[in-house]
């Protein structure tokens, strides 16, 4: 069988298996609630639920798209300024003492009152929510950007470099491809803390947005809404937590080999 | 006895540093632009504020820290368990990873509305959110270490005839500590916020509930004493795994 | 002659351009922008703005107009005073003075709410026959606003506040309905709706502020003292759509309820329009029945103030004239302003 086949196959095995997965998930779902006669207050069945989107699509895909852009934004802004930071404090003793504290101490701050801030300076736009996503990431890529650099062996650094490597050739080819593993684990983490940002931001008197969506359904006390908006938020994280374990699997498929 | 001991070391140093420079800055603008207090308080009137209310604010703080150090407890406990398991019994990984994949995948927050209504306003209900929070991170930086094993060394134990409760324990464990340990020192902070934030939709008492409280009341001095009180807060939670950690992770 | 006459040409044809864009330059007159900044949530509270923004009200008064909601976390008289949003529709009377005593540069240009929007509910076959009851009770209210209230009527009726055991009342009114609070704090046009819904009308014993003495009107509309200062034609301008808006809203209250679940499609459709009922029945009460809507009542004010700077809610004195200022209210006819 060719490659391309042999990859089609197998892609549509796991989607198979994935949806086989689903369906079992939402049966059982379905059948605890029913059977054991759970309160819809605190348990709605799932046909409910989903009868609910279904009636009101337009809400919750111009909400789903919204908060994606905002994620993806804030993710992508996260993740570079993260691996900038963590190679600068990698070569930098001094930046990283001086800077690296105010960076923990930044993130001590709960993104609600932050929040508030944001939205007061640039307003309901797709950039403060991006900025709140951004503000929940660049830490954690920061992080592991930096220990997955410091668990380079030292003994290959001093190989290349007896090579006459450049700090440059070092960088791009030795310790950024070894940090990946541990910067991959970073990235599954973030892209959960940028959804986080992009739904904690819309809190703040946003119109659209699957954060808009769960605060309407909380304050007006409408568990069906809510639910509806939580599986929303599910999906959007699991389908970008899914791309960017693929990801990981591409780029980093030779990490047991080192 | 070693004098050397009792100066700060030159990152402590160099870390005062940087947090006196952005608090130079900080007063100086608020002076300088003569900023109301409701769009910044100056570091002067925070710190005043402070002292003023430290009963209450202390108070509060020790609310949230309990909450916070509960659930992260808990957490870490469940995220390491779950990891345990997953790596000895490979056939409930197909099904539990995608499960707490998907159940995380969810914003923690999300939860936030439906967890405060099935267990209230109280404490508990943000012990619960703080350790869903938390126990999803350190599962995973727990799985990926005990996952980073070399087959090699696997086949090699193996050949010994150890079974596999000894490989575990005598190599995957080991290789995981440091990337557990990372887990957990980024969780700390996220359980404070977790908390902080869990408060500010339903509580009686802890430091969002102070926050949420004092925006009501247009007290933005408050707003930031409590929000400094916080921050001070999660980094003693913070220094003190990261210390318990080295010492740990040494003596290992 | 031929360059002069050509100047000349140049000339007359430059002056009938200018000419002709003169009329274009007049009625190109660019809309002014505004923004509103609402206290809560999209819902049927705030119909008649949305109504007339739809019916495009805002735009026949030149006023380029975007309603921004408000919520949990966002405090209006904040947005308003530091230019964020121009209008806001605020807590209330007297979130609006505690935010004047803190020194925030804000003015209220009407009263939406003329009555007391909160009510205390029990159950009928409980324990909690009449305020007196209410000592050694679990009594819980929001304190937002709605605990003044609350110590307003105790204070006027010889009840003891310290004897009552007042907690601060959470999102959902289950507690209530499930017998762990006493008593609760609804919204006439909210909450009251959820707790008659789960519990059934007849088994609720509700407790009227102003049967107590106590009056707290609420829904206030603000804006910063520059715009008050800098642009009084676009107050009343704002103010003449917004009552066209919310007029019209009542003689067509279907499309009023339309035009809010168009912003907010997951609302419930009978819960709102049980609340635009119920909201306009609060903004027509009282005097606004013959003064017209958004009435600023002096005198119920002046008794808030006193009450609050008794209780050191207020740390001085606050101008109610100052602080309240009705004359972009009074510039309308009072026709026009009438429900």
């Amino acid at each position: 069988m060719s490659n391309a086949a042999a990859m089609f196959r197998s892609a549509a095995l796991t989607a198979l298996r994935g949806a086989a997965a689903i369906l079992i998930a939402a049966a059982l779902w379905e059948g605890v609630v029913v059977l054991g006669n759970i309160k819809p207050y605190y348990l709605p069945r799932l046909s409910d639920i989903v009868m609910s989107i279904i009636a009101v699509p337009d809400a919750y895909i111009t909400g789903f798209f919204r908060t994606m852009s905002e994620t993806l934004l804030g993710f992508a802004m996260g993740v570079v300024v993260g691996v900038a930071n963590g190679v600068l404090f990698k070569h930098s003793r001094t930046l990283r003492e001086l800077i690296f504290p105010l960076f923990v101490i930044s993130q001590t701050i709960p993104v609600i009152a932050f929040g508030a801030v944001v939205v007061l300076w640039f307003g309901n736009t797709i950039l403060a929510k991006a900025l709140i996503a951004f503000y929940l990431t660049f830490f954690p890529v920061t992080v592991n950007t930096l220990n997955g650099m410091d668990a380079v062996d030292q003994r290959q650094v001093d190989l290349l470099r007896s090579f006459g490597a450049t700090r440059w050739q070092l960088l791009f080819r030795l310790q950024l491809p070894a940090a990946l593993p541990q910067i991959f684990v970073a990235l599954r983490l973030a892209c959960t803390l940028s959804l986080l940002g992009a739904i904690a931001g819309e809190w703040f008197g946003d119109t659209t947005g699957l954060g808009v969506l769960l605060l309407q359904a909380m304050y007006n006390e409408q568990v069906i809404a809510l639910w509806a908006a939580i599986l929303m938020s599910g999906l959007l994280g699991t389908s970008f937590y899914g791309l960017v374990a693929l990801a990981e699997r591409r780029v980093v498929f030779w990490r047991s080999e080192l | 006895m070693n004098l050397n001991r009792l100066r700060p070391s030159r990152a402590t140093s160099r870390a005062l540093m940087g947090l006196a420079g952005v608090a130079i800055l900080w007063e100086a603008s608020a002076r300088v632009f003569d900023l109301p207090a409701y769009v910044l308080p100056s570091v002067s009137s925070i710190l005043a504020a402070i002292v003023d209310q430290r009963t209450s604010l202390g108070n509060a703080a020790a609310m949230t820290l309990m909450e916070a150090i509960g659930g992260f407890c808990l957490g870490s406990a469940g995220g390491m368990l779950l990891a345990v398991i997953l790596t000895m019994l490979p056939a409930t990984r197909r099904v539990l990873l995608p499960t707490a994949t998907a159940l995380n995948s969810v914003p923690v927050v999300a939860y936030a509305p439906l967890i405060l209504l099935w267990f209230g306003i109280g404490p508990e209900s943000k012990v619960i959110m703080v350790a869903l929070a938390v126990g999803f991170t350190v599962f995973l930086h727990a799985l990926a270490g005990l996952d980073r094993v070399d087959q090699r060394a696997v086949d090699l134990m193996r050949s010994f005839g150890a079974d596999r409760a000894a490989i575990l324990w005598r190599l995957r464990v080991p290789a995981a500590i440091p990337l557990t340990a990372a887990g957990m020192r980024v969780s700390t902070v996220r359980s404070m916020i977790v908390a902080i934030v869990t408060e500010m939709l339903g509580a009686t008492g802890g430091l969002g509930w102070t926050i949420y409280q004092a925006v009501l009341q247009i007290d933005f001095v408050q707003v930031w004493s409590a929000i400094f009180v916080a921050s001070a807060a999660s980094l003693i939670f913070f220094g003190t795994i990261n210390f318990l950690e080295k010492r740990y992770v040494f003596w290992k | 002659m031929n360059k002069r006459r050509t100047l000349a040409v140049l000339a007359a044809s430059a002056t009938l351009g200018l000419a002709a864009l003169v009329p274009f330059a007049a009625q190109a007159a660019d809309p002014v922008k505004a923004t509103l900044r609402l206290k809560w949530l999209p819902q049927t509270q705030f119909a008649g703005f949305y109504y007339a923004l739809e019916k495009g009200y805002y735009k026949d008064e030149g006023i380029d107009l975007t309603i921004n909601p408000g919520g949990p976390n966002l405090l209006t008289e904040n947005l308003v005073a530091t230019g964020a949003d121009t209008f806001g529709l605020s807590g209330g009377t007297d979130s609006v003075m505690a935010a004047i005593d803190k020194g925030m540069p804000i003015v209220s240009v009407g009263v939406s709410h003329q009555v007391t929007p909160f009510v205390f509910v029990t159950r009928k076959d409980g324990p909690v026959k009449s305020l007196k009851d209410f000592e050694g009770k679990k009594v819980t209210a929001w304190f937002t606003g709605a605990n003044y209230v609350l110590f307003g009527m105790l204070a006027n009726n010889g009840v003891d506040r310290s004897k009552v055991d007042i907690q601060p009342q959470q999102v959902s009114v289950t507690p209530f309905v499930n017998g762990d609070v006493d008593v609760a704090t609804a919204t006439w046009y909210n909450e009251l709706y959820t707790i008659k819904q789960r519990m059934g009308a007849d088994n609720l014993r509700t407790f009227v502020a102003e049967d107590y003495g106590v009056t707290f009107p609420r829904d206030t509309l603000i804006v910063s003292r520059k715009t008050a200062q800098d642009q009084p034609e676009l107050i009343t301008k704002f103010l003449r759509a917004s009552i066209r808006g919310w007029r019209d809203a009542m003689a067509h209250p279907k499309e009023a309820v339309d035009a809010v679940m168009k912003v907010a499609p997951t609302l419930d459709r009978a819960h709102q329009e049980f609340m635009l009922t119920e909201a306009y029945r609060l903004m027509t009460a009282g005097q606004a029945k013959a003064e017209g809507l958004f009435w600023i009542d002096s005198k119920a004010i002046q008794a808030t103030e006193e009450f609050l700077l008794k209780n050191k809610v207020l740390t001085k004195p606050v101008d109610v004239a100052t602080a309240f200022d009705g004359r972009f209210l009074q510039t309308i006819p009072v026709e026009e302003r009438r429900p």
